[in-house]
């Protein structure tokens, strides 16, 4: 029986996006829906957020007009589909520094927040180059690093140096440096406690946008193909991807990228009033499904 | 007001949009540095030191920033707006003092002082984003739904 009941929410998409960004390479292949998600898992005690998604007051229109991001729900609308608040959520992986991963750490009050150091080593230095070298420090919204300065005055704001394992019983992150961004960390749930046990999940942030950046096109000649978006190196997010890959023994379905719109054909879904999909991945014992 | 008034005074907004437009990004990057640095000093205290140089640079570009606001001509109708820009990077200065307290003593009294000024900072910002066009405040070319976005804006253009 799995120790944490785990859900990939939906709460605004991108509908038509082109193909090549999320997967390096294929120039003219056309758009893919893009959702934007994050992942809450309850369990031990726990309930536990990969990422916070944005913050609709903050930046929503922008968002919208200019870059067709649709169907925007915040947390509180998004979260009540499992039966939870946001003022319920008691911790939350930062996966790296981006707006839409860490821009709404204020709509959750309780909760401590566990980000790389890394991150944010690199991200001061990096804006410390003049305005040409401003590619590397895109995404970024200042107001999300003072309210992180907030959650840190309060104790609430973690960093964590490279891999570190039982961050919370049975969940570990791992540092992929220098790959999407300075310090992008994916997160390993042992969802059934064991350290070499099979029911393991990796939580790939932004490392793959798709299970393509995992296999290829090509399903006679498999390879792995890195995302398109990086300020770090192509090579560090093969590896990165590789590593992940092996420690779920190969599996593919079990890196889960928030960002793949086919998890609701891979794993038990439904679609809500809202339009927004809910993805149950695992159920713990005595949760019922919010999916059936 | 007649017509060519009116095309006077656009100009003047104009002129008053695109020169104030690089002050406040400087303002918002070297918040972004100082809230950094601040976030180090509150999560690795002995990580800190190391950043020093980033902060020392950050201080000099509050300050040129702080001069720049100063200096801009500013039309009636920018008015608020300048206010707010100059206030963000008051905030911003005594934001960088405030860091530097901070890493003399490690005491909360001197960390409220500076979240508070951080927050200021960025509040007045924020402002400034909003009340006129062209000073949004994240640059969304690096997130995931913004690669297509250079197409879409200059489609929003033509």
């Amino acid at each position: 029986m799995a120790d944490y009941s785990i859900w990939v929410l939906e709460y605004a998409a991108v509908e038509k996006f082109p193909f090549s960004v999320m997967m390096y390479g294929p120039q003219h292949q056309g758009t893919r829906k893009l959702p934007y998600a994050y992942v809450l898992l309850k369990g031990k005690g726990e309930t536990i957020l990969i990422d916070t998604g944005y913050d609709h007051v903050a930046y929503g229109e922008q968002l919208a007009t200019a870059y067709g991001v649709s169907n925007y729900h915040g947390p509180r609308a998004v979260l009540a589909e499992c039966g939870v608040a946001p003022e319920d959520v008691t911790s939350v992986f930062i996966t790296h520094a981006h707006f839409d991963h860490m821009g709404a750490i204020h709509l959750f009050p309780n909760a401590k927040f566990y980000v790389q150091k890394s991150e944010l080593d690199k991200w001061v230095w990096a804006l410390t180059l003049s305005p040409e070298y401003r590619f590397l420090t895109g995404g970024g919204d200042p107001a999300d690093i003072v309210r992180a300065v907030e959650a840190a005055k309060e104790g609430r704001m973690i960093c964590i140096d490279g891999d570190q394992a039982d961050v919370l019983p049975g969940i570990d992150v791992h540092l992929a440096a220098d790959t999407h961004t300075y310090g992008s960390m994916y997160v390993t749930v042992r969802n059934d406690g064991a350290r070499d046990g099979e029911d393991k999940w990796v939580f790939a942030g932004d490392l793959i946008y798709t299970y393509d950046n995992l296999t290829g096109l090509d399903p006679e000649a498999p390879q792995i193909v890195p995302i398109g978006l990086a300020v770090g190196s192509q090579h560090n997010l093969i590896f990165s991807s590789a590593q992940m890959l092996k420690s779920v023994g190969g599996e593919v379905r079990r890196v889960i990228p928030v960002h793949e719109d086919r998890l609701r054909t891979t794993f038990p879904s439904r679609l809500t009033d809202k339009g927004l999909q809910v993805v149950e991945i695992a159920l713990a014992k005595g949760e019922e499904s919010r999916v059936g | 007001m007649d017509k060519t008034a009116d095309s006077r005074a656009d100009e003047t907004v104009l002129r008053y949009v695109a020169a104030a437009r690089p002050v406040q990004q400087l303002i918002s990057d070297t918040l972004t540095q100082v809230a950094g640095f601040a976030l180090l000093l509150m999560t690795s205290r002995n990580r800190a030191p190391l950043a020093e140089g980033a902060l020392a640079g950050a201080r000099e570009a509050a300050m040129r920033a702080s001069e720049a606001v100063r200096a801009l001509a500013v039309p009636k109708i920018a008015e608020h707006h300048h206010h707010h820009l100059r206030a963000a990077a008051a905030a911003l200065l005594q934001a960088c003092a405030a860091t530097l307290d901070c890493l003399r003593v490690d005491a909360s009294e001197q960390s409220d002082a500076l979240v508070r000024m951080l927050r200021s900072s960025s509040d007045h910002l924020r402002t400034t984003a909003r009340l006129l066009p062209g000073f949004e405040l994240v640059d969304f070319g690096q997130a995931c739904c913004a690669a297509h976005a250079p197409q879409r804006l200059l489609q929003n253009v033509t």
